[in-house]
């Protein structure tokens, strides 16, 4: 849906709602994929949405309602049961009221992150795409899995305070895994422009991982010098910001706790957010119409700030954050392969799978290695080796990063490093 | 939309198996499925929900210690429409019921949750009625307190006796999405993965003991998965997928379930939306009871060093679904046939086949309770889907333990 479009149907909304406070938010995507197996396109979809959220609120008692049919009667109806729940909840004490209209002056720039080729790019060219880029994978006898996804996005908002808000995203997409008899590789690029996309540099990425990665040999677990491609950093940090809210921080509830302000892993760990950074966009507004920030979160180490919401900032005399408009972990300029070559006995791994948090109290979290994992010996690729399972506690691990890599682009709103890590934690073996 | 579908369905051809698409024979339906339902929760008052919940939370809150609660219900109507080409024509309406609460307990070193549900069936608003959610409140207070200066987990072998509470994630992870054939065929390899349980061992790998006998059932009453017909028209079923601790059959849809020489689907195909495409998912899945009278107060008394797990807790399995890790919602010491106190922090580590090897009694059907899971992920585009896996109480006999962030 255009501004045009999205703002009038705001301001229809509005104009429906009698409550003290008034807060609608809309949201659509188009989505389009094609997926492939087996070097096989198994699977094609397109799918489209657009709703509409309105909170309204009575002093301090709000309700929210939501619906995806856009005629006058649903429109009214959502309103309606919206301001009903309102009525018969009991004050909530974390109540704000609606962001003011003068927080708009306080966006950012953001670079241009719709591409309309991307938007409206044809099943065909996705299809061809793949096909293209699965010949030399077929041709080796390997197999070819994943999917290549395109689509848009849009949010719009608006309140009673007079705060109108509208953004939109185009999306471009390709992860595979290539499969041998006995061991796989694996590939990303995300971009917001299909342009920017090479299927068939990603499968042969994919490919070339899964050469070297066929027949594994096995490896005791233990404690082993590790380096992490950029997707498996990805992964680690995948619950970083779970410890970061500042209420749950505050009241004890989150690693975090008393840490603002201290050192919390290496000196040469940063972290931040920046949705005017270019190489990664993010959105110039929150979900609540706060401007979108830059901020350090964790610099050289040091926690430099928590996310803070409007109720909590106000609560704590703070300025609020919102959330992180994307992740941006600082790096260095070492390649892969000269992380590589400072190991003297270690294990590169491609990517995790399945992390999830044991203890969020300790920050600590297991997962899965895949698609590809080699024992590295004197400085080089020795060999592949069975995929592991390991437990860390995050922090710890970000304490333990020896040498960075140049920041990629490994999802549309990240810039993540490789990582040597050393005393990296396998607890136990697979199979496979 | 018709029109876009079409050229959708033109660009896929352009690597399609030499085959082509292969669906199995079924026959023609035209039918109505609802749940049954005494009382709608969506005719239920917002002030009656609101009293419960609110009532909830001030007895978690009550218990000292507990310093956060949360309560929360979630009722999901569905109604479906399914027509195919056949001529078949289905509907469907179904309604899903749950509440749960959640107690936080937090002292200067650390902060433990515990939580209750009147876990999700296919019902109406009786079944939040039925359930003693106020006084249970109580109850996972004073154990989220408990654990807070409980001792960790030990470091070892132990007999673990998992509560059906439990043994639902379990057995989602590692026996209901390790059975579904797209998987094992490599559909999901690029996202969910495939799984070790491969068409070539069926009717020979050994799963597990002899005590484990898996069924799925579509057409179990309160059900998530229970809804007459699945998303390729199929009736409803129940089957074996493991007897007598052998694998024997898969979870299948029409696509697919020629690979293993079968003429009609399991009837396993859901999508989560209107706007999603049907893939194989896991139905109703459950472990069948055991046949000699067992209560859990039996087997604990049978039991000389293990621990006793309820609830679901952190879990991970690979891709192919040998190797996982499990946690839970609150643990207790067994010694010399006696339940004692919590423990902290308990996570266990088994290859698939080992740790249902290791399983040497299961309760008897007394014991043998439904749970439902609504937030299964699968697909690509993700999906989520809902099913009810049961069981009864059972014992894993030296199984890894410890703490394994250590």
């Amino acid at each position: 849906m255009n501004e045009s479009a999205a703002k009038e149907a705001i301001e229809k909304v509005l104009n429906l709602a009698r409550a003290d406070d008034v807060f609608v938010r809309m949201g659509g995507s188009a989505f389009h994929s094609t997926r492939v197996a087996d070097n096989l396109i198994t699977q094609n979809v397109a799918r489209c949405n657009v709703s509409v959220r309105v909170d309204c609120a009575f002093g301090r008692q709000h309700g929210s309602a939501i619906t995806n049919v856009f005629d006058d009667a649903a429109l009214q109806a959502v309103v309606r049961r919206a301001a009903a729940i309102a009525r018969v909840s009991p004050p909530d004490p974390e109540y704000m009221p609606p962001v003011p209209s003068e927080e708009a002056a306080r966006y950012p720039e953001v670079a241009r992150s719709y591409d309309e080729q991307t938007a409206c790019c044809a099943p065909r060219w996705r299809a061809e795409q793949i096909v293209e880029a699965t010949k030399p994978v077929e041709a080796k006898g390997f197999r070819l899995s994943g999917a290549y996804a395109t689509g848009s996005g849009f949010t719009a908002l608006g309140n009673s305070a007079g705060l109108r808000a509208y953004h939109r995203s185009t999306h471009a997409e390709m992860h595979c895994s290539v499969l041998g008899a006995n061991g796989s590789g694996w590939a990303r690029q995300a971009s917001n422009d299909v342009a920017a996309l090479d299927a068939s540099a990603i499968a042969g990425q994919a490919l070339t991982i899964a050469e070297a990665a066929q027949c594994p040999a096995d490896l005791e677990p233990g404690r082993y010098t590790v380096v992490l491609r950029p997707a498996a950093v990805f992964g680690l940090l995948g619950y970083l910001w779970s410890a970061f809210d500042a209420k749950a921080t505050d009241e004890g509830r989150t690693f975090l706790r008393g840490k603002l302000g201290t050192r919390v892993c290496g000196r040469n760990i940063s972290i931040g957010s920046d949705p005017s950074d270019k190489r990664s966009p993010g959105r110039p507004f929150q979900s609540d119409g706060l401007a979108s920030q830059k901020l350090a979160w964790i610099r050289e180490g040091v926690l430099e700030n928590l996310i803070y919401s409007r109720y909590w900032a106000a609560r704590k005399k703070r300025a609020a954050t919102g959330r992180p408009a994307n992740t941006l972990v600082a790096g260095g300029d070492s390649t892969v392969e000269s992380l590589i070559r400072g190991v003297d006995r270690g294990i590169l791994v491609t990517r995790f799978w399945y992390i999830r948090a044991v203890d969020p109290m300790r920050a600590s979290i297991t997962g899965m290695t895949r698609d590809g994992l080699f024992l590295i010996e004197r400085g080089q690729v020795a060999g592949p080796i069975r995929h592991m399972r390991f437990n860390e506690r995050l922090f710890d691990l970000l304490g333990r990063v020896e040498q960075l890599g140049v920041p990629e682009r490994v999802s549309l709103s990240a810039m993540v490093p490789a990582m040597r890590v050393r005393e990296f934690n396998f607890t136990s073996a697979t199979r496979f | 939309m018709a029109a876009q579908a079409v050229e959708i369905a033109k660009a896929g051809s352009l690597a399609k198996a030499p085959e082509g698409i292969r669906w199995a024979a079924e026959s023609v339906y035209k039918d109505v499925f609802r749940t049954p339902v005494e009382k709608d929760p969506f005719e239920v008052s917002l002030e009656q929900k609101l009293d419960l919940l609110l009532a909830a939370n001030a007895e978690a809150l009550r218990v000292r210690g507990v310093k956060k609660s949360h309560a929360s219900m979630r009722f999901a109507g569905e109604h479906r429409f399914l027509a195919n080409s056949e001529g078949t024509q289905v509907e469907s309406e179904t309604t899903m019921s749950t509440a749960q609460v959640r107690a936080t307990a937090v002292d200067t070193r650390t902060a433990k949750t515990r939580y209750f549900s009147a876990y999700p069936k296919n019902i109406g608003y009786e079944h939040i009625e039925a359930t003693p959610l106020v006084a249970e409140a109580t109850r996972v207070g004073e154990e989220a307190v408990a654990q807070l200066s409980a001792r960790p987990c030990p470091v070892g072998k132990k007999d673990l006796i998992l509560h059906p509470s439990h043994l639902v994630l379990t057995m989602h992870e590692s026996i209901g999405h390790a059975t579904e054939l797209d998987r094992v065929l490599g559909m999901e390899e690029s996202l969910a993965g495939s799984s070790f349980a491969t068409v070539d061992q069926l009717g020979a790998l050994k799963y597990g003991s002899e005590l484990m006998n898996v069924v799925c059932d579509n057409t179990m009453p309160f059900g998530l998965g229970s809804r007459g017909y699945d998303d390729d028209g199929v009736a409803a079923q129940r089957w074996h997928v493991i007897r007598d601790g052998i694998l024997v059959d898969y979870q299948t849809g029409r696509e697919v379930c020629h690979a293993i020489g079968a003429e009609r689907s399991r009837g396993s195909c859901r999508a989560d939306s209107w706007g999603s495409i049907p893939i194989v998912r896991q139905s109703n899945l459950g472990l069948e009871p055991g046949a000699e009278p067992l209560s859990p107060e039996e087997l604990i008394a049978d039991t000389k060093d293990g621990i006793y797990i309820e609830g679901i807790g952190s879990f991970s399995i690979d891709q192919k679904r040998y190797n996982f890790q499990f946690g839970g919602d609150c643990f207790w010491e067994i010694k010399n046939g006696k339940k004692g106190a919590i423990l902290r922090d308990v996570t266990y580590q088994a290859i698939t086949p080992e740790f249902w090897g290791a399983m040497d009694a299961i309760c008897d059907e007394r014991f043998w309770t439904p749970y439902g899971v609504l937030n299964c992920g699968k697909g690509d585009p993700g999906q989520v889907a809902r099913m009810t896996h049961g069981s009864a109480p059972a014992r894993f006999r030296q199984i890894n333990v410890g703490d394994a962030s250590k």
